[in-house]
């Protein structure tokens, strides 16, 4: 694991680039085109987008920041209550990156058969 | 007793905003992971083929779920925008001027960056003018 | 005209069944909060309990909740607080010994932790220290080094409410200190214990609850702040 001060770095290095993606992926869902402001986002409409490697990869990029960020931010919330010892806390980070690691791929894995 | 009523509040949101922050904060941020939940969930259904996910997403536009990403977006500019406050902090930029930084960057910005956005969804997709 | 003002005063073990006494004070000028509770002990219950000591705001040991803020009640005036009801209760997080006062012994349990002696380098030198007066050190020291240990950052820090183990502002601002002081000896072992994930500082969230209450104006966010920048490169913090 990274040590606490990184940990704490790279929560508002995520953050400042979920900023940033977040604003790109609303605006590019909901907002681009009168037919997506009205909500039509189409199977064929994301097929489009999606069929471009590079937006995989972006899409991908953001999934897993999102985890990171926001499962880290869990981890704060856990470790402020004060009531795990040094072996909980290696038992919950075990489980928050198999929680992540599941999630990831279950995401990704959506793209998978397009 | 009502001015000391109206002494503590007035108190509390000024001394202790930050806290106020820190609480917005948090529970936004749950919010935001369950809701990362229910969204993986959805483009999960992608991998279906088109006919599963165009009716989950025709479900997603009539005007109730419409309102729930208005709230959505509301939830997103608070913990955005309360961040950043976090952030300009935790790099020694406005220390001493944090509770000005929550009212205006976090509440006041966010507030007008909510409606920049919420209006056009509430206009287009609910009322559907 | 004379004015009165309520003081309710949380009383513990309750007393007759209630929580709360009300007394009846006569509001006079430049009358401090302590300067109340004497004039309820003195004319109308002497069993109030609370706790003083210096009475002119250096010693901290009058810090009581006053409308649910950690003051000091001998630096707090009561016409300041423009209001008719005064409500005086323990602070929390603090065993209450009685009435109103309570036993700073888990602040001073994590004070302790955060080893707040100074230990010097050179024990036996003959020397004086220089401290150049654009040093970090001198330059930040004037504002931080006020604290009375009076326990109001302990009470208003809500990650102390939820976490027992939590070092807690006071001590943290004690070590950032002792850190900064270019004679200690003992940064690092400073630097393990605020480098803890569970109890350290990375359990601040940056409510500034603690500066709020500080009754010496001690900025104690930024000392934490601080302490978390240098601890991203920590061999650079613990070169004297």
């Amino acid at each position: 694991m990274f040590r606490s001060a990184w940990e704490w770095y790279l929560q508002r290095v995520t953050g400042g680039l979920l900023i940033v993606l977040l604003a790109a992926h609303f605006w590019v869902e909901h907002f681009m085109t009168a037919q997506l402001r009205s909500g039509n986002l189409t199977y064929e409409a994301i097929l489009a987008r999606i069929s471009n490697p590079a937006w995989q990869a972006i899409d991908i990029a953001f999934l897993i920041i999102a985890l990171y960020h926001g499962l880290n931010g869990l981890r704060n919330i856990i470790l402020d209550y004060g009531r795990l010892e040094r072996r909980g806390v290696a038992v919950l980070n075990i489980a928050l990156v198999l929680v992540g690691a599941v999630w990831a791929w279950w995401g990704i894995m959506a793209f998978s058969r397009l | 007793m009502k001015l000391y009523l109206r002494q503590a509040v007035r108190k509390y949101r000024w001394q202790y905003s930050g806290m106020v922050a820190w609480f917005i904060q948090r529970a936004t941020g749950l919010l935001l992971l369950f809701y990362l939940f229910l969204h993986v969930e959805t483009i999960s259904k992608l991998s279906q083929g088109p006919v599963a996910f165009d009716a989950a997403m025709a479900t997603f536009s009539s005007p109730l779920f419409k309102l729930l990403e208005i709230a959505l977006l509301g939830t997103v500019v608070l913990h955005a925008l309360n961040g950043i406050r976090i952030t300009l902090v935790d790099l020694d930029i406005g220390m001493k001027k944090q509770r000005h930084l929550f009212w205006w960057v976090t509440v006041g910005i966010g507030i007008l960056v909510f409606l920049a956005g919420a209006i056009p969804i509430f206009l287009d997709a609910v009322l559907k003018v | 005209m004379e004015l009165n003002i309520t003081l309710r005063v949380s009383r513990h073990p309750a007393r007759n069944g209630k929580a709360f006494d009300e007394f009846q004070v006569k509001l006079e000028e430049k009358m401090s909060v302590l300067d109340a509770l004497f004039r309820v002990q003195r004319e109308q219950d002497s069993s109030l309990g609370f706790r003083c000591s210096c009475r002119v705001g250096m010693c901290g040991t009058c810090a009581v909740y006053v409308n649910r803020i950690p003051r000091l009640a001998c630096s707090t005036l009561v016409k300041s607080l423009e209001s008719d009801v005064v409500t005086i209760e323990p602070l929390p997080h603090y065993p209450i010994v009685k009435d109103v006062a309570v036993s700073l012994e888990p602040f001073f349990e994590q004070w302790r932790r955060a080893k707040p002696a100074f230990r010097p380098r050179n024990p036996d030198s003959a020397e004086l220290a220089r401290i150049p007066k654009d040093s970090k050190y001198r330059l930040l020291t004037p504002t931080k080094r006020d604290c009375i240990t009076c326990g109001a950052c302990f009470a208003a820090c809500s990650i102390v409410g939820m976490n027992d183990h939590y070092l807690g502002p006071a001590a943290i601002n004690k070590a950032f200190l002792r850190i900064l002081d270019p004679r200690d000896a003992a940064r690092e072992e400073r630097v393990k214990i605020l480098d803890r994930s569970l109890d350290g500082v990375w359990r601040c969230h940056t409510q500034f609850n603690c500066t709020a209450a500080c009754p010496r104006n001690i900025d104690v966010t930024d000392s934490i702040v601080r302490i978390k920048r240098a601890l991203l490169w920590p061999g650079r913090l613990l070169k004297p």
